[in-house]
This record gives C-alpha cells, structure tokens and sequence, in this order.
C-alpha cells in the first residue's frame, strides 16, 4: 500500500514563472528507501522541500497515509529532515539538539533523557552528548543531524544532500551507516543527491529527475540496464553511455542501425518496435562495457570497426579507453586489455543486443 | 606576514606611541586632578600622582589661635590664622581635603603650647572631590538615576525596533529595500543636534517634554538604523536551515526566533546595545534642549565644568562618575561580542 502519494505536485517561485516541479506523480510504500537522483536545479530538493513543508505547493497535492498534509505546519507533518549542512544548533550541546524536538513536545525529563541516550547509542555519538559543534568533526556533526531525525520517530526521513559536506572517503563509510540505521529504524526515507553512486548504493528505488520533470523511476539495476529515456542513459553511469546518429535500414529482411562507418544489426526483439523507423534517424546508445576490442590481428567480421586508440585511462580494476568514433570521442571499458598503449590499431565490436534506441523528438527508449 | 624591517618598525614604533601617549596622558592628568585637593591643585609644577596625606606646621599665636603654614612648592608659608574650631575644620576640608573635626584639630595642636612649633600629618578623604561634586551640584543624584533610565530606554527601543527591522532586511525581499537600506544610513548622518530642535517641537506636542522617555526617543533615532544595520547582517549571516530545522522540529516561528535566531543573533544585539548606551550616556547638547528639570548626568557634569571656575577638580570627579558606567558596561558587553560562536558556519 501506498504511504506518501505525491499527486501532480507543482512548483513555481513567482506567478506565471518556470515550473520547477512539474506535475510530479509519484507513491512511496511504507519502509522504502528512495532517493532522487538529477543535476542541480532539477527540483528535487524544492520537491523534499515542498514535502517538509518549508516550502508552498503552488499545485497538487501531498498524502501521508492517505490525508492530505498540505494545510499542516511542518511541525505536525510528522517529517523530519537532515540537511545539507548539517542545521546543528551552534549554542547548544549535542545533547540540547538532540533533546531539543522531545523538550517542544513536553516530554518528561526522563523519557527525554532515554529516547536522547537510545539515539545516541543508534549514531555511536554517546561520548560527545556534552560538546558543543564547533568542537566537533564534519562526520560528527552528520552523526548529530542523524540522531536529533530518529529521535522523533518520523513517519518520513527527508535527506538533503547530507553527505555532500563530507571528504570522499567518509562519504562512502557514512552511506553504509546511513543505510544501516535505515535497516534499523525502517523508516520511509527520501534522500536527495546528485551522485549518482550514493543513488546506487542506498535507494530502493531511484527517481531520476531533470528540468522538474520525472524522467523514471525504478530500482539502481532498471534505471541502469532498462533506462527509459536518453537523459537516464547518459545521466546514469560512469563513464556515461556513448550516443551515436544511426538511420535504421532494412536489409535482407533483417533491421540495420547504420552510420558513416558503422552497421549494427538489430536485435530481434527491437524489431518490430524499430519499422516505423526505417529510413529515420534516430539516437544509438551504448553503455561503454558493451563494446568488445580486438587487436588487428585478430578475427575479423562484417561487424568490426577499426579505429586508433587515443588515450588510456587505467583504474585498476579496469581501463578506459577513448577512441575517436563517428568524429566523436566513443568511451569503452575494458578488463582485457589493461595496459594497452594510445595509437594502437584495433577493432571495435558492438556486443549484440545490448544496444538500446531512443526517439529523437521525444527522447523516449524504442523498445 | 612579511617582518618588518628596522627602519619600519621604528616607525611604526614612533607613531603607535604618538597615538598612545596622545591618548593615555590627558586620561592621567585628569584622573590625577579628580584626586587632588585644592592645595595640590595650585601647585606649580602640579604633582602627577595626588598625595594621600597632607603635611602642615603649625605654630601657636596669641588668644588660643593657631597660625597655620603649608608648603606649596617653595617652602613653609603662612596661610591662615584662627582659633575658629568651625574655620580650621573648613579651611583643612575645602584647602586639603581633610575631614577632621575642628575641635580634634585644636586638640591635636595645643601640643604645639608645650613642645613650639610642629608639624602634622592627616590622611586625606581620597573621595573628596567626589562627595563634593555631589554636594555642590545640585541634582546629580536624580540626574545619575535619570541618565541609567534614559540609557535602558534607548536600549529597549532601538534594539526591539532596530533589531526586528533588521531581520526583516535580512530574510524577506520587499519592494524599495534597497532604498530603505540607504534611507537607514542618511538617519545616521544628520547630527542629532539637527534633529533636537524638531524633535523639541514635536516631543511639546505629544506631551513628552522634559521627559526621560521622549529624550530616549531621540537618541533612539539614529541607533535603531544602527542596530538593523548591525542585526541585519549577522542574520544574514546565520544559516536559513539552522531555523528551517528548528520549524521541522516542532517549534512554531515565535518559538524559533526566540530560541534560535536570537541566542544566534546575540553578540550583534550586544555590540547594538553598548552604542545605544554609549549615545543616550554621553549626550549633553540634545539633553540641554530637550530637558528642564529631568537632567541627565552628563548634563549636569557639563554644566559643572562650565559655570565653576575654581572647583575644576570637582567637575574631573564627575566625569570619573560619568565615565565610570560607561567603561563598566562596554567591558561587560566586550566579553560577549567577542565570544562569537567561532567556527562554525552560522
């Protein structure tokens, strides 16, 4: 069952202007994991924002269990929310901060002091409940932020962009504890972010954005391997997917995406989506894993493309290669040949079936 | 920081203590003179650091009077003789600052009818000068309680209003704002002598003059644009999420301001606070025209050091008086202006 409903939710910041948020729709289960993932400026934190309450909904509406909260106060929304930098009280101790939500709700002294004690022992922050901020490290402060969210109980866990302040290497240790506590509390959580790895490895499922517009919803694996439109496939992975102009051509009763120097050959199932294509061009993208190499010398099909390899990027676990394709620089992972050297000649293959086509006025996957 | 190098540093060293002993020296002196008794007041080369005794010779004259000699520089000389107990406890009060009874006086002295001529030594009130200055000028009392009123006045307004103005400068964009910002500033430039004369004429007609509220009104003219220039921009400076959170977390906006933005917004009220003091404390010309009866201290010091011609140590002692709550509060206020919340992205 559905526990926030978010229904055509709109945003614009003055009459008539942009719409920042365009007609939203969106339901989360209760105990999900989502997180929207898009480039700055894409409404995904005037979204959580709009969610909170901090910000006016200037169309649509939002549900919690069904009610709508539009006309509460953030206050009564039951949300709670971790913020970009932080939002830790400076003149109160770490212990104040986090009493401080239980201490406007009248709470006794002694169950504020239990429920301040569970959620410092639930952040590993017990030893530092007496220091003030300043005396403290970014991940701490994090730490802070984290335990003064579950201390409330929230129906919903807001996260913006929390990790963002942090140096790469805590970022990547926080995102586990982050998801840890989140197995814990099984709390509704919504978290905002433009990295695409921390989207991965948290969400449930993912809610890619762009321009205030859903582009798909899915979990990491779907928008990964099954991305709907041209932005998700070239938003989402490093290095990002390689695009090509193809005209689709028909041959021998089988289907051709064909360019200056290449021909792929359409897999089977595409084709009947692809017909209405023929003679049309359309966009061609292929992840940068799915092009195969092969030296010179070795076996040669119709379906190689020889090209020069320009420059050499290792990673350890893999190499990039970039090669010049269709004039244009062309992405492509490997683990076979990692220490392969620029200028050399080799022979580029299209793995079949792994291609996928989009719609050039609409941008939508042909599938 | 590059080193300096020695012809710079001599400078350098020359021109900081220029500017000290430019500072420093007139304070001394006048501290000295609020702590001088008369006599010392007409010696010549005048003694930088008062004395805390008094030194006299005495010789016994005829008809049980004394004669009475002193050393202003130059040797004993005589100054005064009597056998009056009521003129010998004047004269050693109003010439030495010795508050001896006269009849303890002419005890002590009829030693001299066995032993001949004698010196003696009495300490000397080190407050004199103080409790003169009360005592001469009429009023300075009520004008000291009057000046502390009109201060916390001037602080209660100008920080409420000047303080919330300041806030809303800070967060909200308005129509004309800009041109309100500025419009703050030029407030701030007209001497407030310029603006005692309307506000006199206004202050006639609400009811308010001559009295302690309608002169805090006046100096809290300038200070409120003072004080939302000052709050403005620390507020600005307090992080917008630091309040959003408190709003998430089950305070409503009252609560918010009170228990977040304002503790934030502190060490800018209290920076407000010491100049909105200093003004209402110090002022003489716009007390001087919109007051009657109901002095401020100031007031009455200037006064003091304008009509008295031979009593300028009192009027240094009432300047120290002025001066000393002054110092008092700005020290205090001091400690929390520095004591920002270092560090920390407000």
């Amino acid at each position: 069952m559905s526990y926030l409903i978010l229904k055509d939710l709109e945003k614009r910041y003055t009459k008539g202007g942009n719409l920042v948020v365009n007609k939203m729709n969106l339901s989360i289960r209760k105990g999900e994991f989502i997180v929207f993932l898009g480039p700055s400026g894409c409404g995904k934190t005037t979204t959580i924002r709009m969610i909170s309450g901090l910000e006016e909904v200037s169309g649509g509406d939002v549900l919690i269990e069904g009610e709508s909260i539009l006309h509460k106060k953030p206050k009564d929304r039951g949300v709670s929310m971790i913020f970009q930098s932080y939002a830790i009280w400076p003149h109160m101790t770490v212990f104040e901060n986090i009493a401080y939500p239980l201490k406007l709700q009248k709470l006794s002294k002694s169950e504020i002091k239990e429920r301040v004690m569970a959620a410092a022992e639930a952040t590993d922050i017990t030893a530092l409940l007496d220091r003030y901020p300043t005396q403290m490290s970014g991940g701490q402060r994090q730490r802070v932020a984290v335990a003064r969210a579950i201390v409330v109980k929230p129906k919903i866990f807001l996260m913006d962009e929390p990790l963002s302040n942090l140096d790469a290497k805590l970022r990547v240790s926080m995102r586990t504890e982050l998801k840890n506590i989140h197995n814990k509390e099984h709390a509704t959580s919504i978290f905002v972010t433009h990295d695409q790895s921390e989207a991965m490895s948290l969400a449930d499922r993912i809610v890619i954005m762009n321009k205030g517009v859903v582009e798909q919803v899915g979990t990491p694996m779907e928008v990964y391997h099954d991305s709907a439109t041209k932005f998700v496939a070239s938003f989402i992975g490093t290095p990002p997917t390689n695009f090509f102009e193809v005209s689709i051509e028909e041959m021998n009763n089988e289907l051709f995406a064909v360019s200056k120097s290449f021909q792929y050959r359409i897999q089977q199932e595409l084709r009947k989506a692809l017909k209405p294509y023929i003679h049309k061009t359309v966009d061609m993208g292929i992840r940068p894993e799915f092009i195969d190499i092969f030296h010179e010398d070795q076996v040669k099909s119709e379906y190689l493309y020889d090209t020069v390899i320009d420059f050499v990027e290792p990673q350890g676990t893999h190499s990039v290669l970039i090669v010049n394709l269709e004039g244009k620089e062309a992405k492509i992972v490997t683990t076979k040949y990692m220490d392969i050297r620029p200028g050399t000649k080799v022979s580029l293959y299209i793995r079949d079936g792994k291609a996928m086509f989009f719609d050039r006025e609409t941008t939508l996957r042909i599938k | 920081m590059d080193k300096l190098n020695i012809i710079q540093k001599t400078v350098m060293g020359l021109v900081i203590t220029t500017m000290v002993f430019s500072v420093v020296v007139p304070l001394l002196f006048f501290l000295s003179i609020a702590f001088s008794s008369d006599v010392e007041m007409t010696k010549f080369p005048k003694p930088l650091i008062p004395t805390f005794t008094v030194t006299v010779k005495i010789a016994p004259a005829e008809d049980d009077q004394y004669e009475v000699f002193h050393d202003r520089g130059d040797g004993y000389r005589s100054i005064i003789t009597t056998g009056n107990p009521t003129r010998l406890e004047n004269h050693f009060r109003r010439q030495y600052s010795v508050r001896v009874p006269g009849e303890q006086l002419l005890k002590d002295f009829s030693k001299t009818r066995i032993y001949g001529p004698m010196e003696f030594q009495y300490r000397k009130d080190f407050f004199h000068n103080f409790k003169q200055f009360f005592a001469i000028v009429n009023n300075s009392i009520p004008a000291l309680k009057n000046s502390v009123l009109v201060s916390v006045y001037t602080i209660l307004i100008s920080l409420s209003i000047g303080s919330v103005a300041g806030y809303a400068m800070a967060r909200y964009s308005f129509k004309f704002k800009d041109f309100i910002n500025v419009t703050l500033l030029i407030v701030r430039m007209f001497p407030v002598v310029g603006i005692s004369i309307p506000m006199a004429i206004l202050l006639i007609k609400f009811g308010l003059f001559d009295t302690l509220l309608g002169l805090a009104l006046l100096y809290s003219v300038p200070n409120i644009a003072l004080t939302a220039w000052i709050t403005s921009s620390i507020f600005i400076g307090i992080n917008k999420e630091l309040e959003e959170a408190s709003l998430i977390f089950g305070a409503n906006s009252f609560q918010t301001f009170m228990r977040i933005t304002l503790p934030l917004a502190f060490p800018a009220l209290t920076a407000s606070s010491m100049y909105a003091f200093l003004t209402a404390w110090n002022d003489t010309i716009s007390a001087l025209i919109l007051t009657n009866k109901n002095q401020t201290l100031a007031l009455v010091v200037y006064k003091a050091i304008g009509t008295t011609s031979s009593g300028i140590q009192y009027a240094a002692a009432g300047s120290i008086i002025l001066i000393l709550p002054a110092l008092v509060f700005t020290f205090i206020v001091r400690k929390y202006v520095n004591q920002m919340w270092g560090g920390v992205e407000l």
